[in-house]
């Protein structure tokens, strides 16, 4: 009895200090235990770092480089995504309303309205100089590389999603190409005749009282009969102004984005891209009317950017106080063109 | 519509005057971001190879590959 009673205590003894050591890799290879506690008191998961930590730091996360490039260091930046879903789901949609609905208020009023027909009077047939070479070169200059510039910037908005289709990629990857040639490059020329004009015309498209009357009067639009106005009408002076102003701001972000990173980080660049072109459309479907007034809305127009003389007539009746005020100021009239015989000019 | 010509051609002009003013001053990412202590690979010389499974031959480390950016290389590490 002495002997099993000494064998049992062994044995216990034994058990109790191999026990924990028997068990031991077990645990250690599984540290959770049956009630998910750590028994290091440790929650790897819900202690490691995440996103959500980081960005209580920054607004961005970034890791370290050595080379000179200290923008390839982010690793993360949650603007972007913001900004990709304006480019890829906003932007087409916004561009799609503002061109396709100016197109579409064009036509109606067309339909409505009609052509704006010259008024012909005794002075019809006589010339008078509205727009001299400098003036008309300035303007051409401008309005042809925004033509180009327009289209090789809606390529970058609508080509892969409609010309691509059309054309095929191969086609389309050498289009897209040209067009940003054209678009980088003829923004310089562009830039130019934007200042060019804003100089040679800021003078006569001061806002005054004369503007204040003709836009309540509906600027001849509404109607019949022409309100009052000088070199320019109000809704010229309103061209104008949206160039100078839209230009001005199409050349800052487009420099901006003609030498990234420069003076703006990954977020600049993106609300530089945002800003250009969502003004950039805007510019689209507003000169999309200025050229429908000087071509097909009003005959007699086109004539002031054709051959730079206009019909003294449709001068009188669109701008009749400049013509006062040209045929005061050379009484003689050197900017109008000399009649037959027998047929003196106004200002004679 | 000699304005109108004068306007096309100055217009283009100026694109390519501002093409090479702008071409003469550019450097390629792998010439303009190396240092002495850090080497950019150059476009078309990258470590997944060519055919872009990274798996390269050997002999496909020295073929021109296509594509190949042109300009001097990039500074070799001195260490």
């Amino acid at each position: 009895m002495r002997r099993a009673t000494t064998l049992f205590s062994t044995l216990l003894v034994a058990a109790m200090l191999a026990g924990p050591g028997a068990l031991a890799p077990a645990f250690a290879q599984n540290p959770i235990q049956a009630d998910g506690v750590n028994p290091m008191g440790a929650r790897p998961t819900a202690d490691s770092v995440n996103e959500e930590f980081l960005f209580k730091q920054k607004d961005t996360i970034t890791g370290r480089v050595s080379i000179p490039d200290g923008k390839s260091a982010y690793l993360i930046q949650p603007q972007g995504r913001e900004y990709r879903e304006f480019r890829e789901g906003w932007l087409p949609w916004i561009g799609a309303l503002a061109i396709l609905g100016m197109v579409a208020a064009l036509g109606v009023f067309f339909l409505f309205r009609g052509r704006i027909l010259m008024e012909h009077s005794q002075e019809s047939g006589k010339k008078i100089l509205r727009f001299n070479a400098f003036e008309r070169f300035t303007h051409w200059m401008t309005a042809t590389c925004f033509i180009v510039l327009s289209l090789s910037g809606l390529n970058y908005i609508f080509g892969k999603r409609l010309l691509m289709p059309l054309i095929g990629p191969e086609a389309f990857g050498a289009i897209a190409q040209w067009a940003k040639y054209s678009h980088v490059y003829l923004a310089w020329p562009f830039m130019l005749g934007v200042a060019f004009m804003f100089v040679v015309w800021v003078r006569d498209n001061i806002p005054n009282k004369i503007d204040w009357a003709w836009i309540k009067a509906g600027g001849g639009f509404i109607g019949k009969g022409h309100p009052h106005a000088g070199r320019f009408n109000a809704g010229q002076k309103g061209v104008f102004w949206m160039v100078a102003g839209f230009g001005a701001a199409m050349s800052v972000t487009g420099l901006m984005m003609l030498f990234p990173f420069a003076l703006a980080d990954i977020n600049g660049m993106q609300l530089m891209q945002v800003i250009h072109s969502v003004i950039g459309i805007v510019f689209i479907a507003g000169i999309l009317a200025h050229i429908y007034i000087g071509t097909l809305g009003m005959e007699g127009a086109y004539d002031a950017m054709g051959s730079g003389k206009v019909d003294l007539a449709w001068a009188r009746a669109h701008h009749d106080l400049w013509v006062e005020q040209e045929q005061a100021r050379t009484a003689s009239g050197p900017q109008l063109n000399r009649p037959a015989k027998g047929h003196p000019a106004p200002a004679e | 519509m000699k304005a109108f010509a004068a306007a096309v051609i100055a217009a283009i002009a100026l694109a390519v005057l501002a093409m090479f003013a702008l071409t003469s001053n550019q450097r390629f990412a792998y010439q303009a971001f190396a240092t002495s202590g850090a080497r950019v690979s150059e476009p078309g010389t990258n470590l997944v190879g060519p055919r872009w499974n990274g798996d390269p031959r050997p002999d496909e480390f020295n073929a021109e590959p296509h594509g190949k950016a042109e300009g001097a290389g990039s500074a070799p590490k001195r260490s």
